[in-house]
């Protein structure tokens, strides 16, 4: 009897050390770009190919070059004033939007609502020509009212997302508010959005890591250094100095820390953000 | 009643500012964009309506078209079928009671935060012909170093590994998501009966997550098919080497920023479009019909 126990014991404790290895490799294939970016970037340009992770004299200073080559920091300012802009518009506008779509009935409301969902369809690729064509008639095309604007009043995907969240909720928290004679605005200001926190977590992280690494807008957008994003600022520095390496390197890990410091902070809602809407996809 | 007309009024005024974004950023720009498709015009002189020439051109004149969706075939496929086949293991993997399992789906999901354009910079590194490390790794086993973004056939393949190890984890957190719903009598009733471990992942969890799956699929070809970001920093911008890596998204660019030809690009957004259009209904059909059959 107990040779059978033991034989169990055994073959669970070999079939606990293949999973771990398993889960090892894979968290390994995950992060060694990441790591073996962040090891170039402590290594001398000449010995910047030697496969050891950990060179035996960091070399700090290919971050103070990084400083010194690019704004960073004022880049980092832009990206985070385009961030943080559009972020409180999309969560404001789309949750005041989402409210009404679930709670509000109007004439023509569901229809509207259906031009909504058809709009998610749409994909960049069409928009950005005739959205390039009406920055340069608003006269905004490299100004900071091109990162900002656009995305400040909300989307159709955010109001979704709010509009599904709202519909959860139950009636009869607001129903008591309006029998005591709240108006509609006091309703979901004070009552329903308190209540919406998860909803504006999700759409919050969402957006703010969306227009973080966004590409294409800032790239046709934006020509002046001093409003530039920083990955913006990260492939104009690729362009200058090709296969410096350590700089680079250095480059893209201080891009990476402020949104590793994001997922570490909002992960739940992160990840239950990609997994409703399938926005991380790209 | 009063009261029923205010909710009305209001309904109206909150969605007010919302729906005029939507309007000026997003209804205007796919009529405007379909008007343009019909013009030609490079901002500088007045646009002229040329009919249906644009589509004409891309169709039967313009052989890069075709290279380039080409390539953007490939690289859809060589991003989804590695992308839903790995992920289908690690979600599993994941989906186990272990120790620490927190953390390693913490660290697994990592890559979903970090900009394409970092790590297209960070890739570039790793694929470096003369001493990358993936060279210098396969020359430990004794293999040649692989022109990886040099030679057009090898950048392709860069291209799609970089694509798969960024769409792995987001696949793998919808997969996972559905698993955690197969529900836990399922897989002990299969137990009793003695079905075996890979049985009951066949069996039991691939049918079960076939809407995850399907959801998966949509989005990596809607993603995986309008390309850019990547592309455009891992190969320079001009989807080099030769054609190797020209996608549909580089070609887009090309025309309308690069060569201010708009008409003809958004012709080609728009068959863009509606290609997408027609996989998604297709993949939508194709999943409702596996899941009536069973």
């Amino acid at each position: 009897m107990s040779g059978l126990t033991e034989r169990v014991i055994k073959v669970n404790v070999v079939r606990a050390a293949a999973l771990y290895a398993a889960l090892i490799v894979v968290a390994w294939c995950a992060l060694f770009p990441m790591l073996w970016a962040l090891s170039g970037s402590l290594k001398k340009e000449a010995g910047v190919s030697e496969p050891t992770l950990l060179p035996a004299h960091p070399q700090w200073f290919n971050y103070g070059l990084v400083f010194a080559l690019m704004p960073f920091w004022r880049m980092l300012l832009n990206t985070m004033l385009y961030a943080g802009c559009v972020t409180v518009g999309q969560v404001f506008f789309c949750s005041l939007a989402g409210y009404a779509f679930a709670r509000l009935p109007f004439r023509g409301r569901d229809t509207l609502f259906l031009l909504y969902l058809a709009t998610l369809m749409v994909p960049l690729t069409v928009t950005v020509i005739p959205q390039f064509i009406l920055m340069r008639t608003f006269g905004w095309t490299d100004t900071p009212w091109a990162m900002i604007i656009p995305g400040l009043f909300g989307s159709a995907f955010g109001t979704y997302l709010m509009r599904q969240f709202f519909l959860t909720l139950p009636t009869d928290l607001e129903e008591a508010a309006i029998l005591d004679g709240c108006s509609p605005w006091q309703v979901y200001w004070r009552i329903m959005l308190p209540h919406t926190k998860p909803a504006v977590m999700v759409l919050a992280v969402l957006t703010w890591v969306n227009v973080w690494n966004d590409f294409l807008w800032p790239l046709v957008m934006i020509q002046r250094k001093d409003i530039a994003t920083l990955t913006l600022g990260l492939v104009w520095l690729q362009g200058q100095y090709v296969s410096r390496w350590p700089v680079l390197m250095a480059a893209s890990i201080l891009i990476l820390l402020p949104l590793l410091g994001v997922y570490a902070f909002a992960q739940r809602a992160f990840l239950r953000g990609i997994t409703v809407t399938g926005f991380g996809g790209r | 009643m009063t009261r029923t007309r205010r909710r009305a009024w209001a309904g109206r005024v909150f969605v007010a500012p919302n729906l005029a974004a939507l309007a000026v950023f997003m209804l205007f720009p796919l009529g405007f964009s379909l008007y343009m498709s019909f013009q030609r015009w490079d901002l500088f002189t007045p646009a002229k309506f040329v009919g249906l020439a644009n589509f004409r051109t891309l169709f039967t004149a313009d052989p890069l078209f075709l290279i380039a969706l080409r390539n953007t075939v490939v690289f859809t496929v060589g991003t989804i079928v590695p992308t839903v086949l790995i992920s289908l293991v690690v979600a599993a993997l994941l989906n186990r009671k272990l120790m620490g399992i927190g953390f390693f789906r913490a660290v697994i999901f990592v890559p979903l935060a970090v900009s394409s354009v970092v790590m297209a910079v960070v890739w570039q590194f790793v694929f470096n012909v003369d001493d990358g490390l993936l060279n210098t790794m396969l020359g430990w086993i004794g293999l040649g170093p692989v022109p990886w973004l040099v030679e057009p056939g090898w950048a392709m393949v860069s291209l799609c590994m970089v694509s798969v190890w960024r769409s792995v984890p987001f696949a793998t957190v919808v997969l996972l998501a559905a698993m955690q719903g197969v529900p836990e009598t399922l897989y002990e009733a299969a137990k009793i009966d003695g079905a075996s471990e890979w049985r009951r992942f066949v069996s039991i969890t691939v049918p079960l997550i076939r809407g995850a799956l399907s959801f998966v699929v949509i989005i990596s070809i809607i993603n995986a098919f309008q390309a850019f970001d990547l592309v455009y920093v891992l190969t320079g911008g001009n989807g080099g080497p030769e054609t190797g890596t020209y996608v549909l998204g580089i070609m887009l660019f090309q025309h309308a920023f690069a060569f201010l030809d708009f008409g003809y690009a958004s012709a080609l957004a728009w068959v863009m479009f509606a290609i997408l259009l027609v996989l998604t209904v297709l993949q939508l059909r194709f999943a409702r019909r596996v899941s009536l059959e069973n």
